[in-house]
C-alpha cells in the first residue's frame, strides 16, 4: 500500500484478439484447427475472463558484473542484462486474466479433460495477447527491448516476491505467490520490458 | 468512556484517513514498510494519530495493517507498539477510540490458494491475542478483498476477544471483490458473523462508491462504514497526486451520508485535511442507523440467495440415501463424482446444494468439510449442510465460505441445544423440521405448534424467526393417505407466522410407479400454497416443467422469458436425439460426442454383451483415433475429446457390469512428483487409461514419494507412471522410482513430461519412457498382456 506510482491497464474479453499462432503452440495442433468444442470452450471463458495489468516505469542499471538495478531490487542475470543492454528504464509489468479463469477450469477439470485441456490452452494464449496488447501500448513512441520474464535463461523465480510487491500486485490485481512462487490466478504473467536509449 | 458501539447509536462518528500519504510526507522512504516506525519512529505515528484525533476523527486505526507472524518475526512487539502510539494520541480526549487494524495475509485461501483456512484463522489469532494484551476499544477489519480471508479474520476476532469487530471490504467499480462476492454476500455473511459494523474501503473513489453504498443501505442491518480513496493516483511533474481533491472529497462524503454511509472516514490519499472538511460538512446532516431489514437469505463466496417470491431449488442429489453409486464414492473417498453431481446440479438450475454425506461406515465430519471445501471450488452456489452430526455440521459451518444454510434443526430439546449455538456463533440460514420428542404431529396445527416452539427457542440465542424456514414434512402418501393434505395445510398455517417454508418434496411418492407424476403435482400443489423452497431433482423434467411453468403463471418471470428459455432447449434436446441416430458408437467416439456415445451405449446395451461393446466397440473407436493422433491425422484435443466420449460410454458399460467381472487386473497409479504442481499431462493419460478401461489411481499432483509407494503397496498395482514437468522436480522423480525398485522391483515405472526424454528417463532408472499419451496408453497394454 506504499506505493502510489502504479498505473492499470484493463480491457474487455471482446477487445483482446487471441494470438492464433500461440494459441495453436499451446493446443499442439496447426493454426488453422477449428472446432465447436473449441469455440464452445472460448465462450465459456470469455464470459469469466477479466484483463487486468498493472505497471510502472522505472531508471534501470547494469553494470559490468550483470548485476541489474531494476530499482526494487538488484539481481545478477547474464540473460536480463544481455536483454536489458542499451535501457536505462524499463516496465515492470504484471498482468492477469483474474481468479473466474481459475474457478473455471477447477470446475472443467472435473467434467471434461477435453475442455480443461482446450481452455487451459485458450487462457494461456489470452493472457499472452493481452501482454501483448498492453505492451503495445505502453511501447508507443518507444524503442522497447522484448519482454523478459522471471523464470526465462537465468533469471530467478525468486525476482516474483519483490517484483509483485513493488506493483501492489495483491491489492491491485490480486496475484499472490504460493511456496512454490507460482502465481494464482495461474493465467498471470510478469515481465521486464526495456526501454532503449 | 462509552462503549463505540454505544456512542454510534447516537450520532455520527468518523474514522480517520490515509496513513501511507501523512507518513511519506514525513519521510517514509516508499517500499518501506510503515510499520517499523511503531518502533523506531513513536513519535511520528503518535503525530499522525493527534492529526486525525484534532481533525475531528473519532477512530485511529493502529499502524498495524501489515503486520502478522509471517511477515514479522516480531509482529507481537510491532502490533504493542503501535497500540501504544494510537493510545497515547486519545490520552484525555473525548469520544476518542483506538482501533486495532488487521489486513489482508497476502496469501491466497484455499481451494484456489494454498494457505488453510484454519491457519489462516491461527494468523488472525495471534494478532488479536497481540492486541488484546495491551488493549484497544475496537478491531477494524479491513482492505480484505476475499470474503474467506474476512471470514477467518472475523473468527479470529471474535474468538480471541470480546470487542467490537468492524469489518471493510474492497469492491472495484462493478461492485465485487476480487475473488467476486458482492455487497449482498458480504452483508449476508458479516451479519450471520455478528459483527457490529460492515463496509467498504480503499481502491475507489467516493464517486464511484456511491452505488455500492446504496446497495450496502438497502441490504444491511448493522451500520455501514464507507472508507473512499481520494480517487485514483496520477502522476503529475513527477510527483504522485490523488485526483479528487480534499473540497470535491467531502462534497461527494455528503451524498455519502445522504444516501446511507453511517461511519465515515478515508483511505489511500487522504489527509487529516480530507477528514475535517468531511466531519464539518457531515456532522449536522440528519443522522440515523440502518433499518432493520427483513429478509430471509443464505450466501456462496460470490452472490447471495433471498428466499421470497421466486421458488427455491435445493438440490438433493448429494446424498446417499439410495443411490449406490454416492455411496460406492464416499466409501472410495471419491471426490470427483461427488463434485460432478454438485457441478450437473449447479447447471440444471438450482439455487443451493444440498449436501449430506452420512454413511455409518465414514467419518462424517471429515468428509463433509472436504466435499464442501471441494464443492466450493466448483460452484458458486450457496450449500446447504446436511447432517445429523453435530459435530460434523460444526466443522462444516466453520470452513465455509459464507452464510450456509442449515439442515436442520427440530423441536427437540437436544436438537436444538446443540445447532443454535452454531448458527449464533457461525451465521446460517436454518431448515426446522415440526418433530419433537413426542414425534411428528399428524395434524397441521400439530406442526404449527412445534415450529412455534422452535421459533421462540431460537429467539432466545438471538436468532430472528426471518433465519427459520420451516419444513413440515411431506411423509409418503402411499403409507399415510392423509400426508399430502396435511403437509400443504401446514404450509399455509406455517407462512401465517411470518416464515418461510421448505420441504422435501420426492418423499411424498416413496413406493409408488412413476413416481414423478405424483411428486411434480404435489410440488405445484405446494407452489400454489405459498412454499418457498424445494428440496428436490432437478433432473426430474417434470419438476422443473412444474418450476418454469409456476414462475411463469404466478408473474414471477418477466416475459416468460425463462419459461421459453427452458422449453426451447427441450425441443432442441430432440432434435438432438435424431442427430444422435444418424451416429454409431464408433463414430460418436471418433469424433469425440459425449452425449451421443451415452445414449448409443445405453441403446447397444439392450442387445449387446458389455464386453463386447467394450472389445468390439470403444477399443477399436479409441485405437483409430489413438493411431490417427499417432500418425499426426488428429491432434490432442480431438484425442482427449474422443477419450472424453469414451470414458462417458465406458461408465456407462460398468453400470451393467457386476463388480466380479469387471477387469480391475488392469490397474495403474499415476502422480505429479513432489515440488511439481503442474498436472495437465498426467490428467491427459489419465483419462485416455479409463478410456481404454484402465482403474486408475490418480493421487493428484506434488505427492511425496512414499505417498506412490504406499498406493501401489495397498492395492498390489505393479505399473506406475510419474510426470514432471519442471526440471527442478525430476529429482524428485529419481527419488521416487528409487523408492519404488526398493519396495517393489516387480514394479514397472513409467514416466513422462515436458522436460523428459528418454536419455533422461534412463538416468533416473524408468522402465518406460512414454513421449504422449497414446504412447503410455499403448506400453500399459503391452504390459498387462505380457
Amino acid at each position: 500500500m506504499n506505493y502510489t506510482d502504479v498505473r492499470i491497464i484493463s480491457a474487455k474479453s471482446d477487445e483482446i484478439e487471441i494470438n492464433r499462432r500461440e494459441l495453436a503452440l499451446r493446443l499442439k495442433t496447426d493454426m488453422d484447427f477449428a472446432d465447436k468444442a473449441l469455440s464452445e470452450c472460448s465462450q465459456k471463458l470469455m464470459d469469466v475472463i477479466t484483463y487486468r495489468c498493472a505497471y510502472i516505469r522505472t531508471d534501470i542499471s547494469i553494470n559490468e558484473n550483470n548485476i541489474c538495478d531494476l530499482g526494487f531490487a538488484k539481481i545478477k542475470s547474464v540473460n536480463l542484462a544481455k536483454n536489458l543492454n542499451g535501457c536505462s528504464e524499463a516496465f515492470i509489468i504484471a498482468a492477469t486474466a483474474g481468479i473466474g479463469v481459475d474457478r473455471l477450469l477447477s470446475k472443467l477439470k472435473i467434467i471434461s479433460q477435453a475442455q480443461y485441456y482446450m481452455t487451459d490452452a485458450i487462457a494461456s494464449a489470452a493472457i499472452e495477447s493481452f501482454m501483448d496488447h498492453a505492451s503495445d501500448k505502453l511501447s508507443v513512441g518507444l524503442n522497447c527491448a522484448p519482454r523478459f520474464s522471471p523464470g526465462y535463461g537465468d533469471l530467478p523465480l525468486s525476482l516474483q516476491t519483490p517484483l509483485l510487491e513493488r506493483l501492489n500486485a495483491q491489492s491491485l490485481l490480486g496475484i499472490t505467490l504460493d511456496s512454490s512462487l507460482l502465481m494464482t490466478p495461474m493465467k498471470s504473467i510478469t515481465a521486464i520490458m526495456g526501454i532503449k536509449k | 468512556m462509552k462503549k463505540i458501539t454505544e456512542l454510534i447509536k447516537e450520532k455520527r462518528i468518523y474514522f480517520d484517513g490515509g496513513t501511507g500519504t501523512v507518513l511519506q510526507s514525513m519521510g517514509l522512504p516508499a517500499g518501506q514498510s510503515p510499520e517499523l516506525w511503531n518502533i523506531t519512529s513513536p513519535e511520528k505515528i503518535i503525530s499522525l494519530h493527534n492529526m486525525y484525533f484534532d481533525a475531528g476523527a473519532n477512530i485511529v486505526k493502529t499502524n498495524t495493517f501489515g503486520i502478522n507472524r509471517v511477515k514479522f518475526e516480531n509482529y507481537r512487539e510491532l502490533i504493542g507498539a503501535g497500540i501504544k502510539c494510537a493510545k497515547k494520541a486519545a490520552e484525555g480526549r473525548e469520544d476518542a477510540y483506538v482501533a486495532f487494524d488487521m489486513g489482508p495475509t497476502g496469501q491466497l485461501l484455499e481451494p484456489l490458494g494454498q494457505l488453510k483456512f484454519e491457519e489462516a484463522v491461527s494468523i488472525f489469532a495471534d494478532n488479536v491475542k497481540a492486541a488484546v494484551s495491551v488493549g484497544v476499544d475496537l478491531i477494524l477489519i479491513e482492505t480484505m478483498n476475499d470474503s474467506y480471508e474476512t471470514k477467518a479474520a472475523v473468527l479470529a476476532a471474535k474468538e480471541n476477544s470480546d470487542l467490537p469487530v468492524f469489518v471493510t471490504n474492497v469492491y472495484d467499480a462493478a461492485g465485487k471483490l476480487m475473488t467476486g462476492a458482492d455487497p449482498e454476500a458480504m452483508i449476508t455473511m458479516l451479519e450471520g458473523l455478528r459483527v457490529d459494523a460492515l463496509g467498504i474501503n480503499c481502491s475507489l473513489g467516493p464517486d464511484v462508491m456511491l452505488p455500492i453504498v446504496k446497495r450496502l443501505k438497502d441490504y444491511s442491518s448493522i451500520p455501514i462504514i464507507v472508507n473512499p480513496n481520494a480517487g485514483l493516483p496520477e502522476v503529475k511533474d513527477g510527483k504522485t497526486i490523488y485526483n479528487v481533491g480534499k473540497e470535491e472529497f467531502s462534497d461527494y462524503m455528503v451524498k455519502i451520508a445522504e444516501g446511507g454511509g453511517t461511519i465515515l472516514g478515508g483511505c489511500c490519499g487522504t489527509t487529516p485535511e480530507y477528514i475535517k472538511m468531511t466531519v464539518e460538512k457531515t456532522k449536522s446532516l440528519p443522522y440515523s442507523l440502518p433499518e432493520k431489514k427483513n429478509y430471509t437469505c443464505v450466501s456462496s463466496y460470490t452472490h447471495a440467495v433471498f428466499i421470497d417470491k421466486q421458488p427455491i431449488l435445493i438440490g438433493e442429489r448429494i446424498n446417499p440415501t439410495g443411490k449406490s453409486k454416492l455411496k460406492a464414492a464416499l466409501r472410495n473417498d471419491d471426490l470427483n463424482y461427488i463434485l460432478n453431481e454438485g457441478i450437473k446440479q449447479t447447471d440444471a438450475g438450482v439455487h443451493i446444494l444440498d449436501v449430506n454425506v452420512g454413511l455409518p461406515e465414514i467419518d462424517e465430519a471429515a468428509m463433509l468439510v472436504k466435499c464442501v471445501s471441494a464443492l466450493q471450488g466448483v460452484t458458486d452456489l450457496p450449500l446447504q449442510l446436511d447432517s445429523t452430526n453435530f459435530d460434523a455440521m460444526e466443522k462444516a459451518m466453520r470452513i465455509y465460505n459464507g452464510k450456509p444454510l442449515v439442515n436442520s434443526v427440530n423441536g427437540t430439546e437436544e436438537s436444538m441445544g446443540k445447532v443454535f449455538p452454531l448458527v449464533q456463533k457461525y451465521g446460517g440460514g436454518i431448515i426446522a423440521l415440526t418433530i419433537d420428542e413426542s414425534g411428528i404431529p399428524d395434524t397441521a396445527q400439530g406442526r404449527v405448534a412445534v415450529a412455534e416452539k422452535i421459533i421462540e427457542r431460537a429467539a432466545k440465542y438471538g436468532i430472528d424467526k426471518k433465519e427459520i424456514i420451516v419444513d413440515p414434512l411431506a411423509l409418503t402418501v402411499s403409507s399415510n393417505p392423509e400426508s399430502a393434505m396435511i403437509t400443504i395445510e401446514s404450509v399455509k398455517k406455517i407462512r401465517e407466522l411470518g416464515v418461510k417454508t421448505s420441504l422435501g418434496i420426492s418423499n411424498i411418492s416413496f413406493g409408488l410407479p412413476q413416481r414423478e407424476i405424483i411428486t411434480s403435482t404435489f410440488y405445484a400443489n405446494a407452489l400454489q400454497s405459498g412454499l418457498n423452497c424445494a428440496i428436490m431433482n432437478p433432473f426430474s423434467q417434470a419438476m422443473m416443467q412444474v418450476y418454469y411453468a409456476f414462475r411463469a403463471l404466478y408473474m414471477l418471470d418477466s416475459g416468460c422469458a425463462d419459461y421459453i428459455t427452458f422449453a426451447s432447449a427441450e425441443s432442441t434436446a430432440v432434435t438432438n436425439n435424431a442427430v444422435v441416430q444418424e451416429q454409431t458408437l464408433h463414430s460418436s467416439i471418433v469424433k469425440g460426442l459425449k452425449e451421443s456415445a451415452v445414449t448409443l451405449t445405453a441403446e447397444l446395451l439392450k442387445t449387446t454383451a458389455p464386453l463386447d461393446i467394450i472389445n468390439g466397440h470403444i477399443i477399436p473407436a479409441l485405437n483409430e483415433i489413438g493411431t490417427a493422433f499417432e500418425q499426426k491425422k488428429a491432434y490432442l484435443p480431438q484425442l482427449l475429446m474422443s477419450a472424453d466420449a469414451a470414458s462417458a460410454a465406458f461408465e456407462e458399460v460398468k453400470k451393467q457390469i457386476p463388480t466380479e467381472q469387471s477387469d480391475s487386473s488392469k490397474a495403474i497409479v499415476l502422480a505429479t512428483v513432489k515440488g511439481d504442481i503442474h498436472d495437465i499431462g498426467k490428467n491427459i493419460v489419465k483419462v485416455l487409461m479409463e478410456s481404454y478401461g484402465f482403474t486408475v489411481y490418480d493421487l493428484g499432483r506434488d505427492v511425496a514419494p512414499e505417498t506412490i509407494v504406499n498406493c501401489a503397496v495397498e492395492h498390489s498395482c505393479k505399473l506406475v507412471g510419474l510426470s514432471a514437468l519442471m526440471t527442478t522436480t525430476v529429482p524428485s522423480m529419481a527419488e521416487t522410482i528409487k523408492l519404488l525398485n526398493k519396495t517393489d522391483p516387480s514394479v514397472k515405472v513409467m514416466v513422462g513430461g515436458a522436460v523428459l526424454n528418454q536419455e533422461y528417463a534412463d538416468m533416473i532408472g524408468a522402465d518406460f519412457y512414454g513421449a504422449d499419451a497414446m504412447d503410455s496408453v499403448r506400453y500399459a497394454e503391452k504390459f498387462y498382456k505380457g
